[in-house]
C-alpha cells in the first residue's frame, strides 16, 4: 500500500494516446468515479499520477497527499482500506486506511488491481461511488461525507486476471470505464525514449520489438510486454549494457520460463538488434 | 539446428533401434523444441499459426509450396565451412523471410491500386473482379508459370530488402545465407540466353555484384538489373513488383531459351544503368499472348534454398481451391477458348548469329516435358489441393449462435479449405445424471486399488505438495497476528470478535488442472472379450474401461491435491456437440460425481475438435500453474457432417482426412494455449492416421483396451513428470505406444 506525495514543480510526464485526459477531467468534474482498464505495463498507473497533477497541482487548497494509492492484493480486507484500532499503552487508538485518508482530504483514491482485493471491500465502495459519497466506518459506528474534491479511480485487467475474479456488475456499473492499451509505436518510441533518456534510434527498436511480441500475448502464450518493461530494458542499454543483453535479462526471463517461448523472443531480439 | 519432419515416428522408431532408446528420444525432443520455437517466432512477427514442415532436398517443388498454414522448410542448413553463417541463423532468415512476405502484403495484391515507382502499364480492367487477384495475375501474363515465377523472385527482391531495413540483426545473417546461395548457383555461361538473363536476375537478388553473360545479353541484363534496382526502394509495394514483373518478362520472351553464345563477358552489376521504363504498353498488349504457354524456369534452375516456392500462396484460388498448376492450365484453356490467345512469334531467335547450332524442337514440344513446375507429377502423392490463403468461402452452412450461458461456438479447421471456419461448431453443455450409488466406483478401487496407490506416491515423489497460507479462518496451524489483535480490540470495546482468528497452512495450492473428456460415442457400447486370465473379471465395454481408468486417476487426483474436472462427449453433427458435465474443475468433489461417472452411457458421434477446444477454454479460466486436457477415445473422429460434404469432390478418405486434420489443429491450438493436451485412443490402427497430422508426444495408441487403467496412470505420471517446473513440456516426455 502506498501513498504518493506529488511535487508540485514537477509533472509527471503522460503522453495521451487518445482522449484520456479530457474524459478523466470530465469525469472528475461531475464526480464520476473512473475505471481504467488495460494490460499491464500499459500506463494506467502513471496516467492517475499525471492527472492528479494536472488537477492538484497548482492548487494552493491541495491536500497534503493528492494521490493516495493502494496496490490491491488477495489479503486486502476492508479494514486494511479504511482503518483500525490499535492497541496502545492507554487503550486503543484508531488509524485511519487510506481510503478514508483520501475521504477526508479530498485526495485521488486510486485502487490498483481492485479485484484482487477480497469480495468484502468492493462493498464498501458502493456509498462512495454513488449520489451518497458517503464512506460508512462499521468499527466508528459513523459515516464519513467525502470531500467535495476526492474522487476514487480503480484499475483492473481484465485478461490477466481469472475470470472468477472479475468485477460484479453492481461495482463495475458505478464507474466511467476508460480502455488503455499499448500506445502506438511512434507514441510508444517517444515515452522510452523519456523515460530511458535513451536515443530514438534504440527507443523506436524497443518499442518495435514490444509490437511483435504483443502478437505472441495476444495468442495466449505470453503476457505481452508493457511499456514499462521496455522502459527498464532501455535504461539498462543507456547504462551501456549491449541491446541484446540487455533484452535478455530485462524482458526474455521476465516474459516467460517456458525455454522454447525464450528462444522465440530471443530470436525475435536478434532479428532486431545486431551483435 | 534441424528442424524435425512431422510425420517421422517411423524414422524415431528405427533411430530407437541404432541409436538407443535415449538418443531418439532426446533428439525428437530436441527438433520438436526448434520446431516449436520457430513456429513462435514465426508468430511473433505475423500474428499467424504455422505449422513447419521439413522437406529433402529431392522432394518435388510442388508438394513444399507454402499455404497459410503450413511452412515447408529444407531438413537440414545448407551448411559449408566456407559458409559464415549457422544453421539457427539460416532457419531465423528462412523464416523471417516468409514472415515478411505475410507482412509486406505479397498475398494482398490489389491490381487496380496504384504504386509510385513505375509507369503503370496494366491495364485499368484487369480481368473479373470476382476472381481473385493473383489469379488475374496470372492473366496478365497469357498464364503462363514463367510470369508467375518473375513475380515471386520480384516479391523475393522486395521483400529481402525491406527484411533488411526493418530487422537489422537478420541483416548480417541474410547476407550470409545469400552469400551462401550466390555459391550454389549454376554457370550463366553454360545457359541459353533467357535461362541467363534469368539467372543474372536471381544473383542480383541474392546480393551478387556480378555475371558472366553473353556480349548480346548485356541490353537485356542492364534493363532488368535497373528494373530490379527499383523494388529495393522503400516505397515498393506488391503492385511493384507486378509492374516490374511485366517489364521483365517482356525482356525475358524476346530471348530464346535454347542453344547458348560462345563468347560471355564478365558484367557489374553496379555498373549497369539501364532504362527501366523501356517497355509500353503496346508491348504490354502482346505480351500475354507470346508468353502464353511459356514453362517454367527449366531443370537448370536452382531453388534458392531460404526462400519459399512460388506455389498457392502466391497464385491465389479458382473454383475450389486450385494450385498454380490447375489454375494456369484452365485459365490458359478459357482463354483460348474466347480467341484471347493467339499464338505469339517467338521475336529475336533468328537475329542471334552466335548461338551454338541445336535444332530447335518444334513449338509443341518446346516445353521441357517432366520438368516443368507447373506440372504435378503423377506419383507426387498429392492427392489433395494444398490449402490456400485466399480461398473463398465456401459458405454452405452458416456460423451457428450460441444462446444461453450453457452453450459455446467453436471455429473448426477446414483442411480442404486451408482455413479456419468461425463459429462452426455449437458445444451445449449437460449435466450428467446420476446413478442411485456409487457402487462402480468403489468396485473399481477395490480392483485397480493398487494403481491408485502407486500414483498417489509417485506424483507426491515428484510434486511435494507445496502450501500456502490462508489467513483469518476458523482453523488452522498458527494463530493469525492480526486476526488477533482485532479480535482483542473487539474485545475491548465490547464488541463480537470475528472467530477466524488462524492461519491455515494445510490447504495445498492449487498446481495441476486436469480435464479429462471421456469418448460416449455408439462405438464405446462394443463388448470386449472376456479375460481369459483373470475370468472373475466380468464382460466389460470400452467405455467401461474409460470410466474405470479416468475414476481411478481422479481418485489419485483428488488424493493428491489436484484439481480435475471430468466430461463426456458425444453429439449429432456441428450444432449439437454435447459435452456431458460429470465434474467441472472448480466443482467439489462429492459422492455424486462418481454417480454420474457410473450412469454414462454410449451415445452418437465423436466431433473431438469441438471437445478439445471447449475444454482448452475452460482450463484457461482456471488458476493453475500447468493444465492437462486428457482425451480419451475408442477410435477415430467422426461426426454426421464432419467433413462428408467433400467425399464427392476428393474421394471416400475426404471425411476422414477432415475429422482428423480439425483434431490435429485443436491440439495445436490447445498447445498454443499453455495446456497439455493428449488424446488417448484404445483404436489399435490410431497410429496409422494419427502419426502423420499429430505431435508425437501428444496422442497415445493404446492397443489392448484392458491395459487402458493402468496405461491411463502411467501417462498421466509421465506428463506430470514432464511438466514439472514448466507448464508447456508435452514434448519433454516419451510417446506411449503400447501394441
Amino acid at each position: 500500500m502506498t501513498s504518493t506525495r506529488l511535487s508540485h514543480a514537477v509533472e509527471p510526464f503522460y503522453l495521451p494516446v487518445r482522449d484520456e485526459v479530457e474524459l478523466f477531467s470530465a469525469a472528475y468534474e461531475q464526480r464520476i468515479p473512473v475505471l481504467l482498464k488495460g494490460p499491464t505495463g500499459s500506463g494506467k498507473t502513471r496516467f492517475v499520477e499525471h492527472m492528479a497533477w494536472r488537477l492538484f497541482g497548482d492548487r494552493p487548497d491541495a491536500p497534503a497527499e493528492p494521490l493516495v494509492t493502494v496496490s490491491c492484493h488477495d489479503d486486502l480486507t476492508s479494514a486494511d482500506l479504511v482503518g483500525r484500532y490499535l492497541l496502545s499503552g492507554e487503550g486503543t487508538t484508531w488509524l485511519d486506511g487510506p481510503l478514508t485518508k483520501a475521504v477526508r482530504s479530498g485526495a485521488l483514491c486510486y485502487l490498483d488491481e481492485v479485484v484482487e482485493a477480497r469480495k468484502d471491500t468492493t462493498v464498501i465502495l458502493h456509498a462512495l461511488t454513488d449520489h451518497r459519497r458517503m464512506l460508512p466506518i462499521e468499527r466508528l459506528g459513523t459515516t464519513i461525507q467525502a470531500h467535495d474534491d476526492f474522487l476514487l479511480v480503480i484499475s483492473y485487467n481484465p485478461g490477466y486476471q481469472v475470470a472468477t475474479k472479475d468485477l460484479k456488475p453492481s461495482t463495475r456499473q458505478r464507474f466511467m470505464a476508460i480502455e488503455f492499451d499499448y500506445p502506438a509505436s511512434d507514441l510508444e518510441t517517444q515515452i522510452i525514449a523519456h523515460e530511458a533518456d535513451l536515443d530514438e534510434t534504440r527507443a523506436g527498436q524497443l518499442a518495435f520489438l514490444g509490437e511483435q511480441l504483443r502478437r505472441l500475448g495476444e495468442a495466449g502464450v505470453i503476457d505481452g510486454p508493457g511499456t514499462r518493461l521496455l522502459v527498464h530494458v532501455g535504461e539498462l542499454m543507456v547504462k551501456g549494457i549491449a541491446p541484446r543483453r540487455a533484452c535478455e535479462v530485462g524482458l526474455v526471463q521476465a516474459l516467460s520460463d517456458d525455454s522454447d517461448v525464450q528462444r522465440a523472443i530471443v530470436d525475435v531480439v536478434s532479428a532486431i538488434f545486431p551483435e | 539446428m534441424t528442424v524435425t519432419q512431422v510425420q517421422t515416428p517411423a524414422r524415431h522408431r528405427v533411430l530407437v533401434r541404432e541409436r538407443g532408446v535415449l538418443d531418439a528420444l532426446e533428439q525428437a525432443a530436441a527438433e520438436d523444441r526448434a520446431r516449436h520455437h520457430l513456429a513462435l517466432y514465426y508468430r511473433a512477427l505475423t500474428g499467424k499459426v504455422c505449422s513447419l514442415i521439413p522437406y529433402d532436398g529431392g522432394a518435388n517443388p510442388w508438394e513444399r509450396a507454402d499455404t497459410e498454414a503450413e511452412v515447408w522448410l529444407p531438413a537440414q542448413a545448407p551448411l559449408d565451412e566456407h559458409f559464415a553463417f549457422t544453421s539457427g541463423q539460416f532457419f531465423q532468415v528462412a523464416m523471417t523471410h516468409r514472415a515478411m512476405h505475410e507482412r509486406f502484403g505479397s498475398f494482398r495484391l490489389e491490381l487496380e491500386r496504384d504504386e509510385l515507382l513505375f509507369r503503370r502499364l496494366r491495364p485499368a480492367d484487369i480481368g473479373d473482379p470476382g476472381v481473385p487477384a493473383l489469379e488475374r495475375l496470372a492473366g496478365l501474363f497469357g498464364h503462363s508459370a514463367l510470369g508467375v515465377h518473375m513475380f515471386a523472385t520480384c516479391e523475393d527482391i522486395r521483400i529481402d530488402a525491406a527484411t533488411a531495413r526493418l530487422f537489422p540483426g537478420v541483416a548480417g545473417p541474410l547476407r550470409a545465407v545469400q552469400h551462401g546461395a550466390l555459391h550454389d548457383r549454376p554457370e550463366t555461361s553454360v545457359l541459353s540466353p533467357r535461362a541467363a538473363a534469368i539467372e543474372a536476375l536471381i544473383r542480383f537478388s541474392l546480393g551478387g555484384s556480378k555475371v558472366l553473360a553473353p556480349n548480346q545479353l548485356a541490353p537485356t541484363i542492364e534493363q532488368i538489373v535497373a528494373i530490379a534496382r527499383l523494388l529495393r526502394d522503400p516505397a515498393s509495394t506488391v503492385e511493384s513488383s507486378v509492374e516490374a514483373a511485366l517489364r521483365i518478362c517482356h525482356l525475358l520472351i524476346e530471348q530464346p531459351d535454347v542453344g547458348m553464345h560462345r563468347t560471355v563477358r564478365e558484367l557489374r552489376f553496379a555498373d549497369l544503368d539501364g532504362d527501366a521504363e523501356a517497355m509500353s504498353p503496346l508491348d504490354l498488349a502482346t505480351l500475354p499472348a507470346r508468353m502464353a504457354g511459356a514453362e517454367g524456369l527449366g531443370p537448370w534452375y536452382h531453388h534458392v534454398r531460404y526462400r519459399d516456392w512460388p506455389g498457392p500462396r502466391y497464385v491465389g484460388v479458382g473454383e475450389g481451391d486450385l494450385s498454380l498448376a490447375d489454375v494456369l492450365d484452365l485459365a490458359a484453356r478459357r482463354a483460348e477458348g474466347q480467341g484471347e490467345v493467339a499464338p505469339g512469334p517467338d521475336a529475336g531467335d533468328d537475329d542471334l548469329l552466335d548461338i551454338e547450332g541445336e535444332e530447335r524442337p518444334p513449338a509443341e514440344e518446346k516445353p521441357q516435358e517432366g520438368s516443368r513446375p507447373d506440372e504435378r507429377p503423377a506419383d507426387s502423392g498429392m492427392t489433395l489441393p494444398p490449402p490456400t490463403s485466399d480461398a473463398p468461402d465456401l459458405v454452405w452452412e452458416p456460423a451457428l449462435h450460441a444462446k444461453g450461458r450453457r452453450e459455446f461456438t467453436y471455429p473448426e479447421w477446414d483442411r480442404f479449405a486451408g482455413r479456419v471456419r468461425p463459429d462452426h461448431t455449437l458445444v451445449r453443455l449437460l449435466t450428467a445424471p446420476a446413478n442411485s450409488s456409487e457402487h462402480d466406483h468403489f468396485e473399481v478401487l477395490a480392483r485397480y486399488g493398487h494403481i491408485v496407490s502407486r500414483l498417489v506416491r509417485a506424483i507426491e515423489r515428484i510434486s511435494p505438495q507445496s502450501t500456502a497460507a490462508t489467513r483469518r479462518t476458523s482453523t488452522g496451524d498458527d494463530l493469525d497476528l492480526d486476526a488477533t489483535i482485532d479480535a482483542m480490540i473487539d474485545l475491548r470495546l465490547k464488541t463480537e470478535p470475528s472467530d477466524h482468528l488462524y492461519t491455515d497452512l494445510r490447504r495445498p495450492r492449487r498446481e495441476v488442472a486436469v480435464a479429462f473428456a471421456i469418448d460416449l460415442s455408439g462405438s464405446t457400447a462394443l463388448w470386449l472379450p472376456p479375460d481369459a486370465a483373470n475370468p472373475g473379471v466380468p464382460i466389460q465395454r470400452i467405455l467401461d474401461l474409460q470410466r474405470d481408468a479416468v475414476s481411478l486417476v481422479a481418485e489419485a487426483l483428488n488424493r493428491v491435491g489436484d484439481s480435475f474436472g471430468i466430461y463426456g462427449f458425444s453429439g449429432t453433427g456441428r450444432e449439437d456437440v454435447r459435452l456431458s458435465v460429470v465434474k467441472d474443475i472448480e466443482e467439489r468433489l462429492t459422492p455424486v460425481v462418481w454417480r454420474r461417472l457410473g450412469s454414462m452411457v454410449p451415445d452418437d458421434t465423436t466431433r473431438i475438435g469441438a471437445v478439445i477446444r471447449h475444454l482448452t477454454h475452460r482450463l484457461q479460466q482456471v488458476d493453475a500453474a500447468t493444465k492437462i486436457l486428457v482425451v480419451v477415445t475408442d477410435g477415430r473422429p467422426f461426426d454426421v457432417d464432419y467433413g462428408q460434404k467433400y467425399q464427392k469432390e476428393y474421394g471416400r478418405e475426404a471425411e476422414f482426412d477432415y475429422a482428423v486434420a480439425d483434431t490435429a489443429h485443436a491440439l495445436a491450438e490447445s498447445r498454443s494455449r499453455a495446456v497439455n493436451p493428449l488424446l488417448i485412443t484404445v483404436d489399435p490402427y490410431g497410429e496409422n492416421y494419427l502419426a502423420p497430422v499429430c505431435d508425437p508426444h501428444e496422442y497415445h495408441v493404446i492397443g489392448d483396451p484392458k491395459d487402458l487403467p493402468e496405461a491411463l496412470a502411467d501417462i498421466y505420471l509421465a506428463v506430470r513428470r514432464a511438466t514439472m517446473g514448466r507448464p508447456t513440456a508435452a514434448a519433454a516426455m516419451p510417446p506411449v505406444r503400447r501394441a
